[in-house]
């Protein structure tokens, strides 16, 4: 029951999401399945999984919450949600604490039922483009009417380049006599508009947990700004707080709402750049320009592997389509003079669309396309 | 007098060759928007800029006439909050923000405390087009407007842009960065980056 009144909430709170503030966000995937759990028959099944986000007005905190309803070939069907919170603290420039709630339940046809609360802190250290925490997680988990003390340790590290991300952790679960260590290692990457994400890990020193190893993986494509078409598959170990057991799957899915897909992830400019460009728009792996203000113009080179012709268009050529130069490094580039103030741009490689080119800030212009944007100081 | 006036400022504008690029109704209109722009002592070459990328991208007339009223429009709120004194790109980048969801409050706030405006109100705009909640962008550039440099403002939202994109929810990004202080934001990160996404499995 707590199950379906966690998956109640969600998919409650899910219709108003648009007329409420900004800072909640929502979505909902539906899918199909092939699984097989350890244990049992393979199986198809559909599911629905509702998810929903709410961050505090001023960004100190979080709360999250979702469910899965599942419906397997047979008739049977199996529920499961989940809901935490977090409130962050910042300790110093480098440090900050992290206070979090969460709780759980899981239930499968009548027969089993799971449920679990749990209370963390963790630590964390952090660099520009790196980082890493440790912490620790309290608290109980029931099956039926037995109840479980639960322990977890956990630390791990972070590494961020450009668009792409690394994580790697080590942690250490205890509930009630079972025992096990988890090492895992995952990543995301982007690609174009497709985010790629994965996980590999292995489960050692277990005691009642299972051992082995698990991967999974999954691939987002946006199909436009509020939908995604979603691909995982992978094998993924028992989870003996949550009751979720060890099993492999195939999913395809559709996920709809908003924030469902990441903004383009920015692209760090050269440090030496003075000018206040942006994040890198759609097209960042189509085109990336660098501005440089010299003493009597402005210098623009673009980076645009395997274009024949590279045009350039802004309010500084009035709106003028002006061919730039190639390079022997295989750049192309122009010199404009530029005020000093906000300037919209756009360039379009062998005749094709105009483009926001990636190294400004990309906005919607007002002729259902896209400008670049950048401040020259 | 006012209607001779008015007259020959169209006049004026009509022969601005760069507007040439454009049929003779579409010119006319916009020379109308950008005359009683210029009465209202509102910047005219954004107007002109807007016609002109209209006609480069090939829209339709009517469809450049309603871009350039609307930024003529728009640039007036953005006069109004931010007094007769603001500049041309702060205007502009006054507009971004306003498009963006900030409110007129906010854009009079951040004046009282910081001038130009220009890189300050274009930081907001590009923090809410990130995914951050206005009032929590408005808050952050707020607290940064009176000390920070321009190439500080610029740092605290790449910092941010990086968080969010490695996961950390955009409010949660914003203000841990911002707590981190504005002389060293890229100092801390935000949101809960150890912690991978759950995907979605049966």
């Amino acid at each position: 029951m707590r199950a379906l009144a966690l998956i109640a909430l969600v998919c409650g709170a899910e219709s108003s999401v648009h007329s409420v503030a900004a800072q909640v966000a929502a979505n909902v995937e539906a899918g199909i399945s092939d699984v097989r759990y350890d244990g049992f028959l393979a199986s198809a099944a559909a599911s629905v999984s509702p998810t929903i986000r709410w961050e505090h007005p001023r960004g100190r905190g979080l709360i999250s919450a979702r469910g899965t309803y599942l419906r397997f070939e047979s008739g049977r069907h199996s529920l499961d949600g989940s809901a935490n919170g977090s409130w962050f603290i910042p300790l110093a420039q480098h440090v900050r604490a992290e206070f979090g709630v969460s709780a759980g339940s899981s239930q499968y046809a009548n027969i089993a039922s799971f449920s679990h609360t749990e209370g963390e802190a963790r630590l964390h250290l952090m660099g520009g483009d790196r980082g890493g925490w440790a912490g620790a997680s309290v608290g109980r988990s029931h099956f039926g009417g037995a109840a479980r003390d639960v322990v977890v340790i956990a630390a791990g590290f972070w590494l961020l380049r450009n668009d792409n991300s690394m994580f790697v952790s080590l942690d250490r679960s205890v509930i009630g006599d079972t025992a096990y260590t988890d090492l895992r290692a995952s990543g995301r990457v982007r690609r174009s508009r497709i985010v790629l994400e994965g996980v590999m890990g292995a489960r050692i020193w277990s005691r009642g947990g299972g051992r082995g190893v698990f991967g999974e993986g999954s691939a987002a494509i946006p199909l436009s700004p509020e939908v995604a078409l979603v691909l995982s598959a992978g094998r993924y170990p028992t989870d003996v707080v949550s009751g979720s057991i060890a099993g492999r799957y195939l999913t395809a899915a559709l996920r709809v709402g908003t924030n469902p897909i990441r903004r383009p992830a920015p692209r760090v400019l050269p440090s030496d750049n003075p000018v206040y460009g942006g994040s890198d728009g759609l097209n960042a792996s189509e085109t990336r320009l660098i501005i440089q203000v010299r003493p009597e113009d402005v210098l623009l080179t673009l980076y645009a592997p395997g274009a024949t012709t590279v045009e350039v268009t802004g309010d500084f050529t009035d709106w003028q389509p002006v061919s730039l130069s190639r390079s022997d490094s295989g750049t192309w580039g122009g010199t404009f003079r530029i005020a000093s103030g906000i300037h919209h741009i756009n360039v379009r490689r062998d005749g094709g669309p105009w483009r926001a080119p990636g190294g400004t800030t990309r906005r919607a212009d007002d002729y259902d396309g896209e400008v670049g944007v950048f401040v020259l100081p | 007098m006012i209607l001779a006036a008015l007259l020959l400022a169209t006049q004026v504008a009509l022969q601005d060759p760069r507007l040439d690029r454009l049929d003779p109704d579409t010119r006319s209109a916009v020379a109308a928007v950008v005359d009683s722009a210029r009465v209202a002592r509102l910047p005219i070459e954004p107007l002109i800029q807007r016609a002109l990328e209209g006609a480069t991208k090939g829209a339709p007339g009517p469809r450049i006439v309603t871009a350039v009223r609307r930024l003529a429009a728009d640039l007036g709120t953005a006069r109004t909050a931010l007094g007769n004194d603001a500049s041309a790109p702060e205007l502009e980048a006054g507009v971004a923000a306003l498009r963006a969801g900030a409110t007129t409050q906010i854009l009079a706030n951040l004046r009282s405390v910081r001038r130009p405006l220009t890189v300050a109100l274009s930081v907001l705009a590009d923090l809410v087009a990130s995914g951050v909640p206005a009032d929590s962008a408005a808050a952050a550039v707020l607290a940064l407007a009176p000390k920070a440099r321009d190439a500080d403002l610029v740092e605290f939202r790449r910092a941010v842009e990086r968080d969010i994109a490695l996961g950390a929810p955009p409010g949660a990004a914003t203000s841990v960065r911002l707590n981190a202080g504005a002389t060293d934001v890229t100092a801390a990160s935000s949101g809960n980056p150890g912690t991978p996404t759950r995907r979605s499995r049966p």
